[in-house]
C-alpha cells in the first residue's frame, strides 16, 4: 500500500466519552468483523478492561475503508490506555501516529486528562480532529463543548465532527475526515528498515509478540532483524496485524503497523521504545525511545497462604513479561512471612496488578498500606531509597527525609474553585497557578505524592460534585518532616502496617488509623489492643472489645454433618485474615491507611 | 476391640404437630394421625437390615426423637420398643428416652409411656413464659407446660430433662431468670438450656426476630449456669445440666464417640468397624422412606470418615463434655494417637482453650465459652491440599 493511503491515527478521550463503541462502530464499517463476532468493545479484551471500561494495554486494528472518492485506504487505530495512571503508555501510542481524533462527550465537556493527553499529541506534531459525540442524548450540547475545546485546548472547530458513536449517526463523516484531514505518515520504503516498538507482551501459545510501526524501509517475513539496544539479531518469524483478528501478513510496508514474532525469549528482548532494524542493511541512527517509567507507589503482595509464595512467584513472573511497568523483589516481614515488594505507577495500576493476580492465577493476597518512594539522607552522607516504611532508618540516622512532589493540573468549573482550594491545601499544596478558560479553570498546585496516591482522586470527584478531572507530572524530590507511624497489635508492631507522614498529620493520622483499624478487626476471644506509635512514644489507641462466647447450636441426635458444616464456614471466613500473634486481621485492615477519611 | 465400643439406637419420628418457626429438623407438620403401623413397619424393616453390623453387642440405651414422638400412642411406642428388645439384647438398666411436647400430650400418656417401657421423658417445655412460648412460636402455653412437667411426675417419671431455650424475642433477662426458677421448681434431675439460634432453611431465617443482643445472652447464660450450680447440678456438657448420677447416657455415647444405628426419616448411624468410622443417613422424606423401608433404598447417603476425620469429629465430640477424656479413650476410638494433634492442643494450650497433662484432656472453662473457635482448630485443613495451579 502507498503512503498516501495510510493513516496511522490514535483516539485521545476521556473514560466514558465513547471511545470504545466508537472504535467497534470503525470496525464494522470497515468489515473487520461480522456482526457475529462483533462482542461489545472488541478493543478493551481483557475481562478487567471490560468491566471497569478503560484501557490498560494498548492495542491496534488496522481498517480498510473504501472512501467516498473511491479509493480504499488503510487506517491504523492505535488505541490508548485513558487513565492517568498509564499516561506514559498513551505518549508510546501517540509517537507511531500522524494525527488523532480528540472524542469529546458533547454532553460533558472537556476533562483535565483529555487536555493532557491532547497537549501531548499536539508536541508531538499530531494533527488533531475535534469529534463531538453523544449527540443523541438530550444533554449534549455540540456548540457549548465546541466552544469549550477552542477555549481551553486551543484547537479549531470549524471542522469538528458530530456523531453518536451509539446510533452510529456522523461515524462515516469521522472517516472521511481521517482520510482528508490527517496527513499520510512519511518515510521512505527504500531506506534501511527501521521499525518502533511500540509494545510487547507475552502469549503463552507464540512467545513475545511486539508491536510495531514501521517508519523507513519494509518488514518482510523471515527477514534477520536486530534490537539496536541489544544487537542480538532474529528472525522475523511471523510478522501480521490485528483487523481486529491476528492476521497473519506477508509483509509490514513503510508507514504501516504490526506485530511481529520473532523468537525472543523474554519480554525484556524486545524493549518498548527500541529500534528494530535489518541486519544485513541495518540503519543508522536509532529511532527516539521513550523514556523508561519509575514506579511511583509500592506495596508489599503477600500470600494469605504461604505455600502458595512460589505459584505467586510464577505469577508475577508471567504477569510483569506483559507489564513492563510492574517491578517486585522478594521481601520478608515478620508479621506476613515471604512475599514481594512492588511497585506500581499508581494506585489504579495496584488494584489491576493484584485484581489480576487474585482471578487469573487464583491467588489470594494481602497487601501492605502502599507508600509513595522517599528519598534519605543520612548522617554519612549517604542518599538512600525508601520504598517500604519499615527500612526507615532509625531517627538518629537521619538528616533529611525527602518526599515526591508532583505538579498537578486540576481542571474545574469556575464554581468549585474554592472547595479545590480548600482540599489541596489540606493535602499540604501549592498553588501554582490558576488559569480561567471560559467556565472552566486550570487550577495547577504543587502537590506531595503520597497525598495524592491515596484517596486525593476521590475526594476531589465528591468535593466537585464529580466535575473536576486531573492529571500530573512528577517533578522531583523536596525535603520534608517525615515521621514514622507505627502501628502496635497487643504490644507487638506489625511492620506491614507502618505509615510514613508529615508530622504535622502524625497526630491527626494517628487517632484516624487506629479508629479506622478498630472497625475492622473483628471481635476475637480476648481484647485487642490497637495503638499507634512515633519512635517508643503512643500517639493514639482503640481497643476491641473481647468477644462473649460463641453460640453453640443444639445438636441433634447424632447428626455432625450441620455442626462440621457451620465450623468449616467459619474457618474458611478466617482465612481470608491474617494472624499476627494471636489476634486474627481482616485483609481490608491492611488498607486502612486508605480509607482514613477526613 | 473394637467391637466393644457402646452401642446406642436412635429412632426419628418425623412429624408435629406444627412446625416450630426456629426448627430446621426434619420434622412435618401433620394435621392428620400420622400412619402409625405403617411407620412402625418400616423401623422395624430397617432395624431388620442393622442387624448383621451388630451381632453380638448389646444395646445401652435408646432414643426417640423428633418431631414429636409423644404424637404417638403408647400402644406404639409399647410395640415400637418391644420390636427393638426383640431384635437386639440390651443392658439391664438400658436408658429409654422419649421426647414430649407439652401440646401433645396429656397425664393418661405419660402413664401409658411409662407402662410402655419408657423410663426416661424429655419435654420441650422451652419456656414458661406466655409471650416467650408466644413468640417463639410454639403451639403449647404457659400453663401446658407447668402441667406436662406436673403430669411427668405423677406418672411416676423419676428421671426426665426439662429444656429450655434463652435469648428469645423480646426476653428479658428477668424473664431468663424466671424461666430457670420456674423450671427448678420441679426439681427436674435434668435440664437442657439452648441460646435460640436462626438456622437456615426456617421461617426465622426469612423473617428474622429481634433478638436480645450479644451481651444480654451472655448474661442470661450466665446467670442459668450459675443459679443451676448453685442449686447443685453439674453443667456435664455444653448445654446439659444434670443430678448426679441422671446425665443422660444416651448423648454421653455420642460425646464419647460411641456407635450408634439410627432408624427413621432422616436419621443418621455412626458405626465403626476394622478401624473405619461409616457415617449413614436415612432417607429425609417421611413417605419415601417408608417405601423404601425394606430396601438399601431406604438410605439417603453414607460416608466413610478419613482418619483426619475421625479424630476431628472425636473432638468435636468430646470436647463439648466437662469432664476430662483421657488419651487412650482417643487412641480406642480414633485408632489414633492424640500425638497427631500435639502442636493444635499446644497451641490451644497457650490459649487457655485446653487443658492437656498428657494423659487427660478437657476444655477449659475459656475454651467453652468459644467452643467453637476451638473445635475449629481441629478440622482437617484443607490447605493441605495441592494449591491452585494459575490458569492460563
Amino acid at each position: 500500500m502507498e503512503l498516501q493511503h495510510i493513516r496511522n491515527f490514535a483516539i485521545i478521550a476521556h473514560i466514558d466519552h465513547g471511545k470504545s463503541t466508537l472504535a467497534d462502530r470503525f470496525i464494522q464499517l470497515c468489515g473487520g468483523l461480522s456482526d457475529r463476532e462483533m462482542d461489545e468493545q472488541v478493543l478493551d479484551s481483557m475481562d478487567l478492561e471490560r468491566e471497569r471500561g478503560i484501557t490498560i494495554k494498548a492495542q491496534s486494528v488496522r481498517l480498510d475503508y473504501e472512501a467516498r472518492n473511491g479509493e480504499v485506504y488503510r487506517l491504523n487505530l492505535i488505541d490508548t490506555p485513558g487513565h492517568v495512571d498509564f499516561s506514559y503508555e498513551v505518549s508510546r501510542s501517540l509517537t507511531a501516529c500522524d494525527g488523532a481524533l480528540l472524542v469529546v462527550d458533547a454532553s460533558q465537556g472537556v476533562e483535565a486528562q483529555t487536555l493532557a493527553v491532547c497537549y501531548a499529541a499536539v508536541d508531538l506534531g499530531l494533527e488533531v480532529i475535534p469529534v463531538l459525540n453523544k449527540i443523541d442524548l438530550p444533554a449534549a450540547d455540540p456548540e457549548r463543548v465546541a466552544e469549550e475545546i477552542e477555549e481551553v485546548i486551543g484547537i479549531d472547530c470549524t471542522a469538528a465532527v458530530n456523531v453518536s458513536a451509539k446510533t452510529g449517526e456522523g461515524v462515516v463523516e469521522v472517516l472521511e475526515s481521517i482520510v482528508n484531514n490527517l496527513p499520510a505518515p512519511s518515510g521512505d520504503s527504500e531506506k534501511p528498515l527501521k521499525a518502533l516498538i511500540m509494545d510487547s507482551w507475552f502469549d503463552n501459545y507464540l512467545g513475545t509478540i511486539s508491536l510495531i510501526r514501521v517508519f523507513d524501509g519494509n518488514l518482510v517475513s523471515k527477514q534477520k532483524i536486530s534490537m539496536m539496544s541489544t544487537g542480538r539479531s532474529y528472525t522475523a518469524e511471523q510478522i501480521g496485524v490485528f483487523t481486529p483478528k491476528r492476521l497473519t501478513v506477508g509483509e509490514l510496508e513503510c508507514g504501516e503497523v504490526g506485530y511481529v514474532i520473532c523468537g525472543v525469549k523474554d519480554v525484556s528482548g524486545a524493549k518498548v521504545g527500541d529500534t528494530l532494524t535489518s541486519t544485513r542493511n541495518p540503519t543508522a541512527h536509532p529511532l527516539e525511545g521513550f523514556k523508561e517509567i519509575k514506579p511511583r507507589v509500592f506495596a508489599g503482595l503477600y500470600p494469605i497462604i504461604a505455600a502458595e509464595f512460589e505459584a505467586f512467584r510464577g505469577a508475577l513472573e508471567k504477569l510483569s513479561l506483559n507489564d513492563s511497568s510492574l517491578h517486585y523483589e522478594p521481601e520478608t516481614s515478620a508479621a506476613l512471612g515471604f512475599g514481594f515488594r512492588c511497585g506500581f505507577l499508581g494506585m489504579l495500576h495496584m488494584e489491576i496488578v493484584q485484581e489480576r493476580l487474585e482471578r487469573e492465577y487464583g491467588l489470594e493476597l494481602i497487601s501492605t498500606a502502599p507508600t509513595v518512594v522517599y528519598e534519605v539522607v543520612t548522617t554519612d552522607g549517604q542518599v538512600i531509597t525508601i520504598d517500604n516504611p519499615a527500612k526507615m532508618p532509625d531517627p538518629a540516622r537521619i538528616l533529611e527525609t525527602r518526599e515526591p512532589i508532583i505538579e498537578a493540573r486540576i481542571l474545574v468549573p469556575q464554581n468549585f474553585i474554592g472547595a479545590v482550594m480548600t482540599l489541596c491545601i489540606q493535602k499540604r499544596g501549592s498553588r501554582k497557578a490558576v488559569q480561567y478558560l471560559g467556565r472552566q479553570a486550570m487550577m495547577i498546585f504543587e502537590l506531595p505524592l503520597n497525598e495524592v496516591v491515596l484517596d486525593f482522586f476521590d475526594k476531589l470527584k465528591s468535593a466537585t460534585k464529580g466535575y473536576a478531572s486531573l492529571d500530573y507530572e512528577f517533578i522531583g524530590f523536596r525535603s520534608s518532616d517525615m515521621v514514622k507511624l507505627d502501628v502496635l497489635i497487643n504490644g507487638d508492631r506489625v511492620d506491614p502496617l507502618a505509615i510514613l507522614v508529615h508530622r504535622d498529620q502524625s497526630q491527626y493520622r494517628a487517632r484516624e488509623l487506629v479508629k479506622k483499624m478498630r472497625q475492622i478487626i473483628p471481635r476475637q476471644m480476648f481484647d485487642v489492643a490497637i495503638q499507634a506509635a512515633i519512635g517508643a512514644r503512643i500517639v493514639a489507641r482503640e481497643s476491641v472489645k473481647a468477644l462473649r462466647k460463641n453460640v453453640t447450636a443444639k445438636c441433634y441426635g447424632g447428626d455432625i454433618t450441620r455442626k462440621r458444616k457451620l465450623l468449616e464456614k467459619q474457618k474458611e471466613g478466617k482465612k481470608r485474615m491474617k494472624q499476627i500473634g494471636s489476634v486474627e486481621i481482616p485483609q481490608e485492615a491492611f488498607l486502612a491507611v486508605l480509607k482514613v477519611g477526613e | 476391640m473394637r467391637a466393644s465400643l457402646p452401642l446406642s439406637l436412635y429412632v426419628h419420628v418425623p412429624w408435629c404437630e406444627k412446625k416450630c418457626p426456629y426448627c430446621d429438623f426434619n420434622s412435618h407438620a401433620q394435621k392428620n394421625p400420622p400412619p402409625e403401623n405403617a411407620y412402625i413397619e418400616a423401623l422395624m424393616a430397617d432395624l431388620d437390615q442393622e442387624l448383621p453390623a451388630v451381632r453380638g453387642r448389646r444395646l445401652r440405651s435408646i432414643f426417640i426423637g423428633g418431631g414429636t414422638p409423644s404424637l404417638l400412642s403408647p400402644k406404639s411406642v409399647e410395640s415400637i420398643i418391644a420390636g427393638i428388645r426383640a431384635r437386639i439384647p440390651a443392658t439391664t438398666d438400658m436408658e429409654i428416652t422419649l421426647e414430649a411436647n407439652p401440646g401433645s400430650s396429656d397425664a393418661g400418656k405419660f402413664e401409658g409411656l411409662r407402662a410402655a417401657g419408657v423410663n426416661r421423658l424429655s419435654i420441650g417445655i422451652q419456656s414458661f413464659n406466655a409471650a416467650s412460648l408466644r413468640n417463639i412460636g410454639r403451639i403449647h402455653d404457659d400453663r401446658a407446660a407447668r402441667h406436662a412437667v406436673t403430669a411427668a411426675i405423677r406418672a411416676g417419671f423419676d428421671n426426665f430433662n426439662l429444656d429450655l431455650m434463652y435469648a428469645l424475642p423480646g426476653q428479658s433477662r428477668e424473664m431468663a431468670a424466671d424461666d430457670v426458677e420456674q423450671a427448678l421448681s420441679f426439681d427436674p434431675p435434668h435440664l437442657s438450656c439452648y441460646q435460640l439460634t436462626i438456622e437456615p432453611n426456617t421461617v426465622f431465617a426469612v423473617r428474622t426476630p429481634r433478638l436480645p443482643g450479644e451481651d444480654a445472652a451472655w448474661q442470661m447464660q450466665r446467670q442459668l449456669e450459675s443459679s443451676l450450680e448453685k442449686n447443685g447440678y453439674t453443667n456435664y456438657e455444653v448445654s446439659a445440666f444434670a443430678r448426679q448420677g441422671r446425665s443422660c447416657q444416651h448423648n454421653l455415647n455420642y460425646w464419647l464417640f460411641g456407635d450408634y444405628i439410627g432408624i427413621g426419616a432422616g436419621a443418621h448411624s455412626k458405626m465403626t468397624r476394622d478401624d473405619q468410622v461409616l457415617r449413614t443417613w436415612k432417607r429425609k422424606n417421611p413417605i419415601l422412606y417408608m417405601q423404601n423401608a425394606h430396601s438399601a433404598e431406604r438410605v439417603g447417603g453414607e460416608k466413610r470418615l478419613s482418619s483426619d476425620e475421625i479424630c476431628f469429629e472425636f473432638m468435636l465430640n468430646a470436647l463439648r463434655l466437662q469432664r476430662p477424656v483421657t488419651a487412650s479413650l482417643f487412641q480406642q476410638r480414633t485408632g489414633q494417637p492424640i500425638k497427631r494433634f500435639s502442636s493444635t492442643i499446644a497451641q490451644a494450650q497457650t490459649d487457655g482453650l485446653l487443658q492437656f497433662d498428657g494423659i487427660q484432656i478437657s476444655t477449659t472453662e475459656f475454651g467453652r465459652r468459644f467452643l467453637n473457635d476451638l473445635l475449629q482448630r481441629f478440622l482437617p485443613d484443607p490447605d493441605n491440599l495441592i494449591s491452585p495451579s494459575p490458569s492460563t
